[in-house]
């Protein structure tokens, strides 16, 4: 079949991928710790169709070969871990990370998922827990009567009993950090896995080991950039009508000769 | 009569390798550091024994325009561009040293510098391994600084240097994996005035209005030597009827 019909085909598939991510990014601009994510192209390989350098006679070389490259492929959806503007919220289980790191979460399997979205809530145990209900590790249970809940830089977190002054401590977040957090696989929920690429987790105290603080009360909003993002769709979208136009213009080649060759 | 029919499909032949070429770089026009090749057609006579009349067209693609790409800022630390001219220094997948101009370098689980797509960095003394770090930095010439994990911020550390290389362009060829080498195999010596700017990635350099013109251009060629093989067809069909005996 043609070649220039495939390598175009291929243009299309990648700025489609690229316009999923986009639009994924997008979608996610309000999500609480979201982290925008990048397609990453490279050129297919290239198929030789007439050596380069080959001899033409015994002392003469062929000058130029004809080296036809197939076209382009997606070789990595990147995230890319730059951190998020904050948000003031004055609520007391808001916590943000200032800094690296990732808060860690007891997925229903028994593992451990990372995330860096600090919006969390209590369950009718008592329990610190993200939104969607998975509880916060090492685990914290806050007193039906307690006033208030502090959290601290180091992630010390104390509430205030009735009748008591001095506040109590319920225990301490501890942050993992990774060598290389572009290697973690998200799983959507905000979560993140750890994986080979990322490295094994390295659990740390709030503001020790190159981790970040916290801070409550405030949030890390997503940091994805609408504008940057505006100009990739056109791009992605300029760049996916060059494909189809390129894939209409080879077909009409092959229907012009078919048209005028036929007997 | 053969003649023109077989003139006029290497023609076409070829502009559909051209095609192809062109349609390569279009596909590529949002991939990083990638550099459009050219797709030029020359001719390559075969002489016979009466009228020198067949001259072969071939496409030579080995031309690739090392003009530069434009800048897009990322802000992400390890997005490294060259500024002007030169090439990141890669290690392929085969083991011999790859030139790229493709700089969106990651730390892997190990600690290993390496492109998006998996290919190590290459540094003054091979791959390069950068301990666990709070921040990286790359400066001008390619030097890499380190904050270590919990470090102060005065604690910088300089680790090695991205080995940066500036060959004569003329003398690049492309490999099957999209990847520069020296065209006699040697690899190039390290060139200190290679320059690079962090946070930013250099675009491929295909212009795509130019690369449609020439696709429209290309399709025109085309249509022109199927018409010639037309001609010839009619002309052998004329042959046949006056000549023939019914």
């Amino acid at each position: 079949m043609n070649q220039a019909l495939w390598i175009a085909k291929t243009g299309l598939d990648a700025q489609q991928t690229r316009m999923s991510v986009v639009s994924n990014n997008l979608a996610n601009v309000n999500t609480t710790g979201h982290k925008k994510g990048r397609a990453v192209f490279e050129d297919l390989i290239y198929q030789t169709i007439r050596q380069p350098g080959a001899q033409v006679t015994q002392d003469a070389q062929l000058p130029s070969g004809l080296m036809l490259g197939v076209g382009v492929r997606t070789v990595a959806t990147e995230k890319l871990f730059q951190q998020g503007s904050m948000v003031l919220t004055d609520n007391s289980l808001d916590v943000a990370i200032e800094g690296r790191g990732f808060f860690q979460i007891l997925l229903p399997d028994g593992n451990l998922g990372y995330t860096r979205d600090g919006t969390f809530q209590l369950n009718s145990e008592g329990e610190v827990v993200m939104s969607n209900g998975y509880p916060l590790q090492p685990g914290l249970t806050v007193p039906d009567e307690a006033l208030s809940i502090m959290v601290g830089e180091d992630g010390t977190v104390g509430v205030m009993l009735p009748d008591n002054p001095e506040p109590q401590i319920l225990g301490q977040i501890q942050l993992a950090d990774f060598i290389n957090p572009a290697g973690l696989q998200p799983t959507g929920k905000n979560l993140f896995l750890e994986t080979a690429a990322s490295g094994a987790a390295q659990e740390a105290v709030p503001g020790t080991n190159g981790v970040g603080g916290l801070i409550q009360g405030m949030l890390e909003t997503s940091n994805v950039n609408i504008a940057e993002e505006l100009v990739n769709m056109i791009e992605t979208q300029r760049s996916y009508e060059a494909n189809s136009k390129a894939l209409s213009t080879a077909d009409s080649m092959i229907q012009f000769a078919n048209n005028n060759l036929a007997r | 009569m053969d003649r023109m029919l077989y003139v006029a499909m290497t023609g076409a032949k070829q502009t559909m390798y051209a095609q192809a070429v062109n349609n390569h770089n279009l596909a590529n026009a949002n991939t990083h550091g990638f550099r459009e090749s050219m797709a030029y057609a020359y001719t390559e006579p075969l002489r016979g024994p009466v009228y020198d009349s067949r001259d072969y067209v071939q496409v030579a693609n080995e031309a690739i325009d090392f003009s530069t790409g434009a800048m897009q800022t990322t802000g992400r630390d390890l997005d490294v561009a060259i500024q002007g001219d030169g090439f990141l220094a890669v290690q392929a997948e085969d083991g011999t040293e790859g030139y790229t101009r493709a700089g969106d370098l990651h730390i892997d689980g190990q600690g290993i510098m390496r492109l998006g797509n998996g290919l190590a960095v290459l540094g003054d003394g091979g791959p390069i391994a950068i301990p666990p770090a709070e921040s990286i930095l790359i400066g001008t010439d390619g030097t890499i600084t380190i904050r270590p994990l919990g470090g102060e911020a005065s604690g910088v550390v300089a680790m090695e240097r991205l080995r940066l290389v500036n060959p004569p362009t003329e003398n690049l060829v492309r490999g099957v994996d999209g990847l520069f080498r020296q065209r006699d195999g040697t690899n190039a010596p390290a060139d200190a005035n290679v320059r690079v700017a962090s946070g930013m990635l250099e675009t491929s350099n295909v212009n795509t209005v130019e690369a449609l013109t020439r696709m429209m251009e290309l399709t025109r060629h085309y249509e022109t030597q199927v018409k010639v093989m037309s001609t010839a067809d009619n002309l052998g069909k004329s042959n046949n009827r006056l000549l023939g005996l019914s």
